[in-house]
């Protein structure tokens, strides 16, 4: 055999692999059935009650209807109406977006720079802090806005009557109670209340980045700061992207911690629209008169959900547009 | 099929039915004592009393020891729930046998349900005889001539100003006789407050209130203070409630004893007599900070009294109907409506002629004179209501004031054909705009109040026009009284 023959054979392409048919849909449902079977719990429960009740509470977006018995009284578009000319269900909107918008970023930078101290390997108690840090996470927000309303309002000599006296404010601030304050103080409780969470991704994350590159470029002269940015920073984009999707997602669920601490007040200064749906389909609002109407409340939830999911809709395309230019810009 | 697959199918079906029986069993059984499906024999009985529960127990024992045989098996529900949980228990079939009739839906509506059992059977026109005149309304407890409930408790002043003897005396606010300066008007209540402010050095504030429960606690102020200012509809927080008879409208906008007292209130604000937290102050804490002597002032109802007589703090007065000038030119109205039907019983009840007997025992003139003596309220029989043997100063104090609730308008009397007339509340309603004034978050308080009573008045007019629409004989006309004096006692005359 010549050395031409040989690459005569190396150049004629190898022929294809014999293509296995396709198993059929039934044949591979049945290969995994075990996966599916695991799966099956969680499936039903979701479209129990996560599927179904979207759907459901879609139709009594029609009805003016107090949830007792069935509903009757069909009003056709007139809830969405309701909704879209209240300048409650508006004002509702712009705080949680103000919740969101300020929360998100500050809790972020604080959670990043915290797991970078807790990250350091020569600190000492790091499970300590870690575990301090973890706590409010698992703390009920409830339980929560009873402490801190106890404290800010409720006690005899509340923080604000001792901010007073020492000085520290002007005067005493019913802090829970001045429309000035009360979404600040919401704002802060919740930043401290789920901090943990976003600690422990960045932790996660900062965990996944090779020790190697920090020596690397420690040994180019890299000093702490260009390390942070031309290393940390970029091995984080990854998760951080995650981290900042899901910490916006559970800012617009704020529910709780309004509840307990204002009720939405005063005088709809912090009604978030959850609190304003709950409010709607249970009345027990600052306005306690209102009587409960879960179309009303029904057509609210649809329209909020409408504009969450163009929210998500801008954020996943403003994010694939930041990808874009960053891979642009490198190569 | 092997034996084995059909032991194993059988054994699962067993489980399964098992699992399902003890879980439908420790469902019901978490149910509470009272699922009516749970005692064959006793009668069964739902409320939502819980302050209350020791009067309705004592009810319970003595009407068993005058009944042999017939024993009734209470379940408290929780008041919240408690209008879901009848609608269940009658759309399933199980209702107690007697039960408080829930707020909603309308009476009218559980009748038209069928829910409720006419008791004309037994409340013959003797039985009606023992209560006062007026009691039995059609639209109210009577539907289509046929008497369905009756009731216990009768009208007292809503709301009363409380005043702390403690902190009078200590910022010397008393008479030459060493007892208490009560104030009585408007410029009294804010003299009141700036002594108190002032003398206290910080320890004690003129007024408080504890607004964060979301109850509406602003309007009562509001109620409390206008009325005597000449504005007869207050601010009550009831859909559909508070209208100025004289001319069948809300006069937020057009009376100025409201815009007139919003400003006072903002006044004694700015000047520092209020506690400084009341907007985030629970109305339970507040309770307790005026206890303590936190403030001097405070407005509330009856419901006040019990804890503060638990907790053996009895040195307080009461006033109602502060005024601008000494006498009241407005008052609080007898409600012969919400009052008249307390408890039905249920058309599905096996043992109807027991279940009267029962609802016969708890508005009995004997049970609403011990209703009262127990500090609960105020009886149906004015002869139940007589201040002495109240061992409790305060609570007598309170019996005493049924003399300045008046016989008022009623509009159901004059055309039964309302009773289905179900308007809608606002949002934001009275107490909103009140707090919103308080905090400054309202600038424009004419505009505010104008603006609800137009809203009120509309929903108002929607819900007539929806039952005209049912050819039902209704106008907003039947909401207007002209020749009503808020200061005398008022006939309703039925219409021609």
């Amino acid at each position: 055999m010549s050395l031409l023959d040989t690459r005569e054979r190396r150049r004629a392409s190898p022929p294809p692999p014999p293509v296995a048919a396709r198993p059929g849909l039934g044949r591979r449902i049945r290969a995994a059935k075990w996966s599916y079977l695991y799966l099956a719990p969680m499936a039903v429960l979701l479209l129990a009650f996560v599927i179904y009740p979207i759907f459901a509470s879609f139709g009594y977006t029609f009805y003016h209807w107090n949830g007792i018995g069935e509903p009757g009284d069909y009003v056709g578009l007139a809830n969405f109406r309701q909704i879209l000319h209240d300048g409650i269900f508006w004002g509702a909107v712009r705080h949680t977006f103000v919740y969101a918008f300020v929360l998100v970023p500050v809790q972020l930078l604080l959670a990043l720079a915290l797991a970078l101290v807790l990250n350091n390997p020569k600190l000492k108690f790091a499970l300590f802090f870690r575990t301090v840090y973890f706590i409010p996470v698992v703390t009920s927000a409830a339980v929560v806005g009873v402490v801190i309303q106890l404290m800010l309002a409720n006690f005899g000599d509340s923080a604000g009557s001792l901010l007073a006296k020492t000085g520290v404010t002007d005067g005493h601030i019913d802090w829970l109670g001045d429309p000035h304050t009360a979404l600040a103080v919401i704002i802060a409780i919740g930043i401290w209340h789920t901090l943990g969470y976003n600690l422990v991704y960045f932790l996660a994350g900062l965990q996944t980045i090779p020790a190697e590159l920090y020596e690397a470029a420690k040994l180019d002269g890299c000093g702490p700061v260009q390390s942070f940015f031309r290393i940390t920073i970029p091995m984080l984009r990854q998760v951080g992207v995650v981290i900042v999707v899901l910490a916006f997602i559970g800012s617009f669920q704020v529910f709780d911690l309004v509840q307990v601490l204002t009720g939405g007040g005063p005088y709809f200064a912090t009604e978030v629209v959850n609190t304003y749906i709950y409010h709607l389909a249970f009345g027990g609002s600052a306005g306690a008169a209102a009587q409960p109407d879960i179309g009303l409340a029904s057509a609210a939830s649809f329209l909020y959900g409408l504009l969450l999911i163009v929210f998500s809709a801008l954020q996943v395309l403003a994010l694939r547009q930041i990808s874009r230019r960053r891979t642009a810009a490198h190569q | 099929m092997t034996s084995s697959n059909v032991s194993r199918r059988g054994l699962l079906r067993t489980a399964a039915l098992g699992a399902g029986t003890l879980a439908l069993g420790g469902g019901l059984s978490a149910c509470g004592s009272g699922s009516p499906s749970s005692s064959a024999d006793a009668l069964t009985y739902w409320d939502w009393y819980v302050t209350q529960a020791p009067w309705v127990d004592k009810e319970i024992d003595l009407f068993e020891k005058g009944h042999s045989g017939v024993s009734v098996k209470k379940t408290t529900q929780q008041n919240a729930k408690y209008a879901d949980l009848v609608a269940l228990a009658n759309r399933s079939g199980n209702p107690p046998d007697v039960f408080m009739i829930p707020q909603v839906p309308s009476v009218a509506e559980q009748v038209a349900k069928g829910w409720l059992h006419p008791l004309d059977e037994w409340a013959t026109p003797a039985w009606q005889s023992r209560f006062p005149e007026g009691t039995f309304l059609e639209g109210a407890n009577v539907f289509d001539g046929k008497v369905y409930s009756a009731p216990l408790k009768g009208s007292g002043p809503l709301y009363q100003l409380y005043i702390h003897h403690g902190v009078f005396k200590s910022a010397g606010l008393t008479n030459p006789d060493g007892s208490v300066k009560i104030p009585r008007t408007w410029d009294e209540v804010t003299s009141a407050a700036q002594t108190i402010t002032k003398k206290s050095d910080g320890k004690s504030y003129g007024l408080g209130f504890g607004n964060a429960d979301g109850i509406g606690v602003l309007a009562w102020w509001l109620d409390l203070f206008v009325r005597g200012a000449g504005a007869p509809g207050g601010a009550p927080t009831g859909a559909g409630t508070g209208l100025d008879y004289r001319v069948g409208k809300w006069t937020y906008g057009t009376d100025r004893s409201y815009a007139d007292f919003l400003e006072l209130f903002v006044e004694w604000k700015k000047r520092g007599f209020f506690h400084p937290n009341s907007v985030s102050l629970s109305d339970e804490a507040a309770r307790a900070f005026f206890e303590r002597g936190k403030f001097g002032m405070t407005v509330g109802g009856v419901w006040n009294q019990p804890e503060w007589t638990q907790h053996k703090f009895t040195d307080y007065s009461l006033v109602t109907l502060p005024s601008p000038t000494a006498t009241p030119k407005g008052f609080y109205y007898a409600d012969p409506v919400g009052n008249g039907s307390f408890a039905a019983v249920s058309a599905k009840s096996k043992k109807a002629h027991e279940a009267f007997q029962w609802l016969d025992a708890l508005t009995s003139p004997a049970a609403g004179r011990r209703w009262v003596e127990d500090l609960n309220g105020v009886s149906a029989y004015p002869a139940g209501n007589d201040p002495d043997g109240i061992d409790s100063k305060p609570f007598a104090a309170f019996v005493g004031m049924t003399r300045q609730v008046l016989r008022g308008p009623v509009p159901l009397v004059r055309n039964p054909e309302l009773a289905g007339v179900a308007p809608g509340a606002p949002k934001p309603d009275i107490s909103d705009v009140v707090t919103g004034v308080y905090t400054g978050q309202i600038k424009d308080i004419q505009r505010a109040l104008s603006s609800l009573a137009d809203k009120k008045y509309q929903l108002l007019s929607d819900a007539v026009a929806a039952v005209a629409k049912q050819g039902k004989k209704v106008s907003m006309s039947d909401y207007v009284f002209a020749d009503w004096d808020p200061t005398k006692p008022y006939t309703t005359k039925k219409k021609a």
